[in-house]
């Protein structure tokens, strides 16, 4: 018998768009090819379930969807726990243990499949080292790859973007918006506010620029001056706008504006506009370093210039995920540097206080600051922990405090920390509190707890000290550490609430759930572990409140396999780095940063390694249904 | 010359003693149990590329085939064959079925590539999209080059699926728009051996239907579809 050798190819060809096939060699794969089968399952058809006895078959699906549900007895309506699309195979672990598949894996449409039988499976794996280390270690290698994908793509636009001897065609980002000369004031401008831009340009029919108009000139030019909005808008631009070629280089056009004192340079090739450089977008061609910029952190002098360094500390953010910095890496610079700016912050303002100068006080951060978790887009949440002098109350104390709170938090707003819209601030005479104060707080959430009690908690108890007396704090952890094993009802209500949020089944459309078909990563992805390490460790008195340390500490008196540890912060690492991706773009959108994320924007690798990370947290928080009988 | 073969029927043809032998062993073969279970027979899905579609003048070019064994395609047992030709096709021929000049002058000597389809074939039954085509296409050059009367077991799938989907009748006709229903994809259109993968692939489609309709034998399909071809000849219902 043959294999003809066009279908061979074909199959090939297929199949090496999908991981781990493209890393096999051409050989192993057409081995492979020419001992396949290839079935056909009609939606809701069984392809394998754990009565068929020990694994026989490797599946790779080459066309359909494949659902994995978990055995009968507990199945219930959200039994889909697995979804395995185009591409990607199955089952991996039962085959290699020689037992029986753990889920019955059924057919979400109709859906084609190659098969191979178990003995070829191993032959494989024998041969083909690439299968073998994809086999044994599959999110780990999915993971390197999918760092290599994003490394590729920032390295590229990094590169073109770094520096100032790029070609303007090379800094250009977007198509210019643009308008009729004749067109009214008034519509100009509410194009400019609708599309958030910062300058018009007015062509004639043959793409040539006559004029431009910036938010700059607004004040001048239409508000004071009190101008009818039907004045058209050749009356109010700039005409004869400087222009330069595509191939003009980015520090020329830094000398025009220079030079003139514009914002805004035009670029024009034969005549007709190609595009528009701001002087922000040469000014993010300048890389900011980790060292210089603590360095101007710890040096700054006025909120003025920790304002500017917020926003290079944004921009790093960007350049170290180019640099493939991993996401527990990034995450903790950011926290690094957030920390470090908060503290600059807090000595300004103490320096302008001598009350407060002579309170024994410690800075809370909490929340996600407190887990060393900070993304770009993290509202304040703090508090303060003061000890009380003999002789004195709290409440005096308190007096003193909340003021400088107060400047604080809004000191921390300008620099990019909107104000918590929950009030988990210093400057809120809950959150304002003595030792024995915080103390009791907790207590009553622990021991007669309110559902507002189990939120807070989720807050307050990732506290950490960020700046002053850390005495303080560690004495309230450790009275944490003590107290909280000891209600297990609060455990188990906090079990309940954490299982509320349940990550998607899959991404296709029918599961996501949530509004305009888009995923919540931070709800869907990042809580789910958040919740269920803090509960752990709360458990069993351990003491870290960053989510990877939590799992190392906890895996010990849980009994948790390494890989099951290690599994589970891989997939919540991967979930962090897409949110910070995310985050990313988003910026250089200039849109507002959400950790809604919609699938099919998402490329095919991460994907797929998005829903492993959700099994991953499912199986998470199946542990914790169990271990607190929710 | 031509002309006198046609009225004096056919010529017998020069085989050689080992072509004889290998056509013979294959005559020798059982004939395929009709009524063996889907599941566990082997039926051959074929398609046929050609210098054209008027098949009395129109050459056999190509014959592509693919096994379903025990309900499963079987990717290892497939056949991909280009019948060696004195005279190449047209070039608008050629656009379509890709197999170019030098391909068609390298290919096969025809008796060796149709004896290699008849011992691939063996007596299982077979099946196509459009049968009458392909079946002609095929019978003809076994005529014309082994001398043999081909009168094999078909089914053809143009009748099965619509009998099978009433509902798509009036949206389904032509190859493309039923694999396209299915979502099932072609690698390579217009090559006999990609087509021929796709109505395979269309044949495990209709499974749960037939499973449905109790049709679980090639006799009860081959029934299914001669049923629908003569409920849908313009001469129905007269």
């Amino acid at each position: 018998m043959t294999a003809p050798q066009a279908l061979v190819a074909a199959t090939l060809d297929h199949l090496t768009r999908f991981s781990p096939f493209d890393q096999m060699e051409r050989a192993h794969l057409a081995w492979m090819i020419e001992r396949s089968k290839l079935g056909y399952y009609a939606r809701g058809e069984v392809v394998a379930s754990p009565d068929a006895g020990e694994a026989r078959t490797f599946f790779i699906i080459k066309q359909g969807v494949i659902h994995g549900e978990q055995d009968v007895v507990r199945a219930q309506e959200d039994a889909t726990w697995l979804e395995l699309h185009e591409g990607e195979c199955f089952p991996l672990g039962a085959l290699l243990s020689r037992r029986n598949v753990n889920s019955t894996y059924k057919a979400g449409e109709d859906t084609f499949c190659y098969e191979l039988a178990a003995d070829d499976f191993r032959e494989l794996l024998r041969m083909s080292p690439a299968f073998h280390d994809f086999c044994t270690r599959r999110i780990a290698n999915l993971l390197e790859q999918s760092k290599q994908v994003i490394q590729a793509q920032y390295v590229k636009s990094t590169s073109e973007q770094q520096s100032m001897t790029s070609p303007l065609s090379a800094v250009i980002r977007r198509e210019p918006v643009t308008c009729a000369p004749d067109a009214p004031m008034r519509q100009v401008l509410e194009t400019m506010n609708e599309l958030g831009i910062g300058s018009m340009v007015a062509v004639d029919a043959d793409k040539r620029p006559l004029g431009i108009f910036t938010l700059h000139d607004v004040l001048k030019r239409v508000t004071l001056p009190g101008l009818d909005l039907a004045t058209p808008f050749s009356a109010v631009m700039s005409p004869e706008p400087v222009t330069l070629p595509p191939h003009a280089l980015a520090y020329e056009a830094a000398l025009v504006m220079a030079r003139h004192g514009f914002r805004h340079v035009l670029v024009e090739e034969t005549g007709r506009l190609k595009g528009l450089v701001s002087e922000k977008d040469l000014f993010s061609l300048q890389r900011v370093g980790l060292r210089q910029l603590s360095g101007m952190i710890r040096k700054a002098e006025n909120l003025d210039s920790l304002i500017h360094a917020a926003a290079d500390i944004r921009q790093l953010a960007h350049n170290m995920l180019a640099q493939g910095v991993t996401a527990e890496q990034l995450t903790q610079i950011i926290s690094t540097l957030n920390d470090l700016l908060t503290q600059r912050i807090i000595e300004l303002e103490l320096e302008a206080d001598p009350a407060a100068r002579e309170v024994e006080f410690c800075w809370l951060a909490l929340g996600s600051e407190g887990r060393l978790e900070q993304t770009l887009n993290t509202d304040q949440d703090n508090g303060i922990l003061f000890a009380v002098p003999d002789g004195r109350d709290a409440a005096a104390v308190r007096e003193v405090m909340l003021p400088f709170a107060k400047r604080i938090n809004l000191a921390l707003a300008e620099c990019g920390f909107p104000l918590c819209n929950g009030e988990v601030m210093a400057s809120n005479p809950k959150w304002c509190l003595s030792l024995a104060e915080w103390k009791d707080t907790f207590d009553k959430w622990i021991f007669h707890g309110d559902p507002m009690a189990l939120l807070y908690s989720t807050i307050f108890f990732d506290f950490r000290p960020l700046f002053g007396a850390e005495h303080l704090a560690e004495e309230l952890r450790d009275w944490l550490a003590a107290e909280s094993p000891k209600n297990t009802r609060f455990l188990h209500q906090m079990a309940v609430n954490a299982l509320r949020n349940r990550p998607p089944l899959g991404i296709v459309r029918d599961f996501v759930t949530g509004d305009g078909h888009t995923i919540d990563l931070k709800l869907n992805g990042i809580t789910p572990f958040v919740d269920a390490t803090r509960i752990y460790c709360l458990a069993y008195g351990l003491k870290a409140t960053n989510t990877l340390q939590r799992i190392r500490e906890m895996a010990g008196p849980l009994n948790l396999s390494e890989q099951d540890a290690e599994a589970y912060g891989d997939a919540f690492l991967f979930i962090q780095l897409l949110r910070l991706r995310l985050h990313h773009e988003q910026c250089q959108l200039g849109q507002p940063l959400t950790n809604k994320v919609d699938p099919d924007h998402l490329n095919a690798l991460d994907s797929r390694i998005l829903r492993e990370a959700f099994r991953q947290a499912r199986k998470l928080q199946t542990k914790l249904g169990l271990d607190y009988q929710v | 010359m031509n002309w006198l073969a046609r009225l004096f029927g056919e010529p017998a043809v020069a085989l050689s003693p080992t072509q004889a032998g290998r056509l013979a062993a294959w005559q020798a073969l059982p004939a395929a149990d009709a009524s063996l279970p889907l599941a566990q027979g082997r039926y051959v899905v074929v398609d046929v590329e050609s210098s054209g579609l008027n098949v009395n003048r129109d050459r056999l070019i190509a014959i592509g085939a693919i096994a379903v064994v025990n309900g499963r395609i079987d990717l290892n047992d497939g056949l991909d064959i280009v019948l060696q030709q004195d005279k190449v096709s047209d070039k608008a021929n050629i656009l379509i079925h890709g197999i170019g000049g030098t391909a068609q002058r390298d290919g096969v000597p025809p008796a060796d590539a149709l004896l290699t389809f008849l011992e691939y074939l063996g007596k299982d039954p077979l099946m196509a999209f459009h049968v009458a085509f392909d079946n002609t296409m095929i019978s003809k050059a076994l005529k014309r080059h082994l001398g043999l009367r081909f009168e094999h077991p078909w089914s053809d799938l143009a009748y099965m699926s619509p009998a099978l989907y009433i509902e798509l009748v009036h949206r389904c006709r032509t190859l493309d728009d039923w694999t396209t229903h299915f979502g099932i994809g072609n690698f390579a259109r217009h090559s006999a051996l990609a087509d021929a993968l796709a109505t395979a692939e269309l044949l495990l489609a209709l499974g749960p239907r037939m499973r449905h309709r109790q049709i679980d034998c090639f006799r009860k399909m081959r029934d299914l579809y001669l049923a629908q071809k003569r409920a849908t000849s313009p001469l129905a219902g007269m």
